[in-house]
């Protein structure tokens, strides 16, 4: 009967220990606690350290001496002419990457943002029955793999793919447009995180209340000034938010420029993995260039944390 | 609505029959606007949709091109059975998402329960950081956990390694469907159970877990989906022996032979299929719509 008498033991342990609210929190918050301690923080943390130091270049072992080498590498010295439209400019390849990146991000947020947001309005004003079909229809492409996503989108695009096939069947020759590159990046990207800026904007937009549209409208106020005056401003946490989960993930994508882009296009996502893995990686190297990207994303965060408490984000 | 504001502003001026052609007028607009909304609105589902569809069609037919049509045929998902790598690709990431989800879910549960029901001085920054392995770019969580398995811990690449990623990765799923569930939970049915002499053990197993449990299966069934469908984070920290299924997929998407894409194509659809089948499983017995979108209340269970 020893086994039933630690069981009763073990559970008065745990009934008196939920009882008091110190302990009741010790129990709740701790292993997330240490979960985020050891698994985001600590690796971070030490991610920094790394880039701080540098790699012999023949041993291609770590020497532990404080340095700030990858940072100028990062920064000067083997500097090439890019142009962007008719700029020309000096850069290396980190801060062309970097400029891509955020360039492609932009493009692809403001493109969800702006495809998002009228079904999510629209899914406001639905019953029940039509949302439910909606929201899966919504949510299936969402939960298929990432991967199957962007490969879905190497078949549409490409010098043979689906588009230019199907547009070669009706006399349109091959378009330039739909060849990989960045602009089938950008839809792939859009594509990818649509559903994020979807759902966080119909949150948002549910909880807005109509009877203010409907007074707005009844006291004169035209559509474009209803919507610019009160939908966009009571919507604006969902908009800020849904922003935010496109653009990060976005900046760093590695998936869709290696798939879309044929490797062609340097996103910042694929200048990293190539310093990390392989053959030629450099872990300082690595660690540096990921620094300065973590670095812009905490910038984002705080930007958007003035504006957003996170609650509001909904559940996405 | 409209009518009584045309009527307010200018009643004297207008005959009945102005009026109705203003209403018409009106009306037409209305439903331009109507047929414009759900317009956009279905177009923007035919966007999210019509690749996967390609996908399944092509998984159909003989090229794995759209042009020439060479005909239906089932070969290609007949090739399926036989594939070895594959299927054990398919188990090591049933296996890695299934240990790494009940992780995140155990872990995110409990904080959620901190989150919700403690004051304490760091919420704000741990509810912070409980997001941010969402947000923080595959690349830079994966190259991170790589040098810190690989410097510092002894964790080898591996099926551990990517397990614990994936667990950090899970969390804020679990994180945020949970939480949002708890604050629209009525605390006061949990005190009535104390008070009618439940500890807290009994107080949860009979009143709480029950009315969370949906919000609990959905966040399982996010974190378990992201960590199947994740290429980038595992590729740092699987090493070479272990290989998901989205590294099998990655690779022959890269080696795009017509008979690999033929392959691909038919695992896409069936991937897309297993996920269209859980999906609906799971939206018909828990609120998993309502609590996506962050719109679960109480009165909406079930």
């Amino acid at each position: 009967m020893a086994a039933p008498d630690r069981d009763e033991s073990l559970r008065a342990t745990l009934v008196g220990a939920l009882s008091s609210d110190r302990t009741g929190l010790g129990v709740t918050a701790l292993p997330g606690a240490v979960w985020i301690a050891l698994l985001l923080l600590a690796p971070l943390a030490f991610m920094t350290a790394v880039s701080f130091v540098t790699r012999d270049p023949l041993t291609y072992q770590i020497v532990w001496e404080p340095s700030l080498e990858n940072y100028r590498d990062l920064f000067v010295g083997g500097t090439t002419e890019y142009s962007l439209g008719p700029v020309g400019f000096q850069a290396t390849a980190f801060e062309q990457a970097m400029l891509l990146s955020y360039a492609i991000a932009t493009v692809a947020t403001v493109l969800c943002l702006v495809l998002a947001f009228p079904l999510a309005y629209a899914m406001t004003r639905l019953g029940d029955r039509a949302f439910k079909v909606t929201i899966y229809l919504v949510l299936l492409p969402f939960f298929t793999m990432y991967l199957v996503r962007a490969y879905s989108w190497r078949l549409m695009f490409g010098g043979s793919g689906v588009l230019n096939q199907a547009l070669g069947a009706v006399g349109v020759g091959p378009v330039g447009l739909f060849e990989y590159g960045v602009p089938a990046i950008i839809v792939g990207l859009t594509h990818a995180y649509f559903p994020y800026m979807l759902i966080t904007l119909y949150a948002s937009l549910d909880g807005l209340d109509f009877s203010l549209v409907e007074a707005a409208r009844d006291l004169g106020a035209s559509r474009v000034d209803v919507v610019k005056d009160h939908i966009v401003p009571l919507a604006l946490p969902g908009i800020i938010g849904g922003s935010l989960f496109v653009f990060v993930p976005s900046v760093g994508a590695f998936i869709t420029p290696q798939i879309l882009g044929l490797g062609t296009v340097q996103m910042i996502g694929i200048l990293i993995e190539r310093r990390a893995i392989g053959a030629a990686s450099n872990a300082p190297a690595a660690g540096a260039a990921s620094v300065i990207v973590v670095l812009t994303i905490v910038v984002a965060l705080l930007v958007v944390f003035r504006y957003v408490d996170l609650d509001e984000l909904g559940g996405a | 609505m409209a009518t009584e504001t045309d009527e307010r502003t200018e009643p004297a001026e207008r005959t009945d029959e102005e009026f109705g052609d203003r209403l018409i007028d009106w009306r037409t607009r209305e439903q331009l606007l109507q047929v414009g909304l759900y317009g956009t609105a279905a177009l923007m589902l035919l966007f999210l949709w019509v690749p996967l569809l390609v996908i399944v069609f092509l998984s159909f037919t003989e090229s794995p091109n759209l042009l020439p049509f060479e005909g239906f045929t089932l070969y290609n998902y007949t090739r399926v059975p036989g594939e070895a790598d594959l299927q054990s690709s398919v188990v090591t990431s049933f296996g890695i998402a299934t240990l790494s989800a009940t992780i995140a879910t155990a872990i995110g549960v409990l904080a959620s329960f901190a989150l919700t029901r403690y004051r304490f001085r760091f919420r704000e920054l741990y509810r912070t950081f409980g997001i941010v392995p969402m947000i923080i770019p595959g690349v830079i969580l994966g190259v991170g956990l790589r040098f810190y398995f690989q410097f510092l811990l002894p964790v080898e690449p591996g099926f551990l390694a990517t397990v614990l990623t994936h667990s950090l990765y899970g969390l804020p799923f679990v994180l945020l469907i949970v939480t949002a569930r708890l604050y629209t939970f009525d605390e006061s049915l949990e005190e009535a159970a104390r008070d009618l002499g439940a500890d807290p053990l009994t107080t949860f197993r009979d009143v709480t877990f029950p009315v969370i449990a949906p919000a609990i299966a959905a966040g399982f069934l996010f974190a378990w989906v992201r960590s199947f469908e994740d290429y980038i984070r595992a590729l740092f920290v699987s090493g070479v022996e272990v290989t998901p299924l989205t590294q099998w997929m990655f690779g022959k998407i890269t080696k795009a032979s017509a008979e690999n894409l033929n392959l691909l194509n038919s695992v896409s659809t069936l991937v897309v299929l297993v996920i269209a089948i859980a999906l609906a499983a799971a939206m018909n017995y828990g609120n998993v719509s309502g609590y996506v979108a962050g719109t679960a209340h109480e009165d909406e269970e079930e």
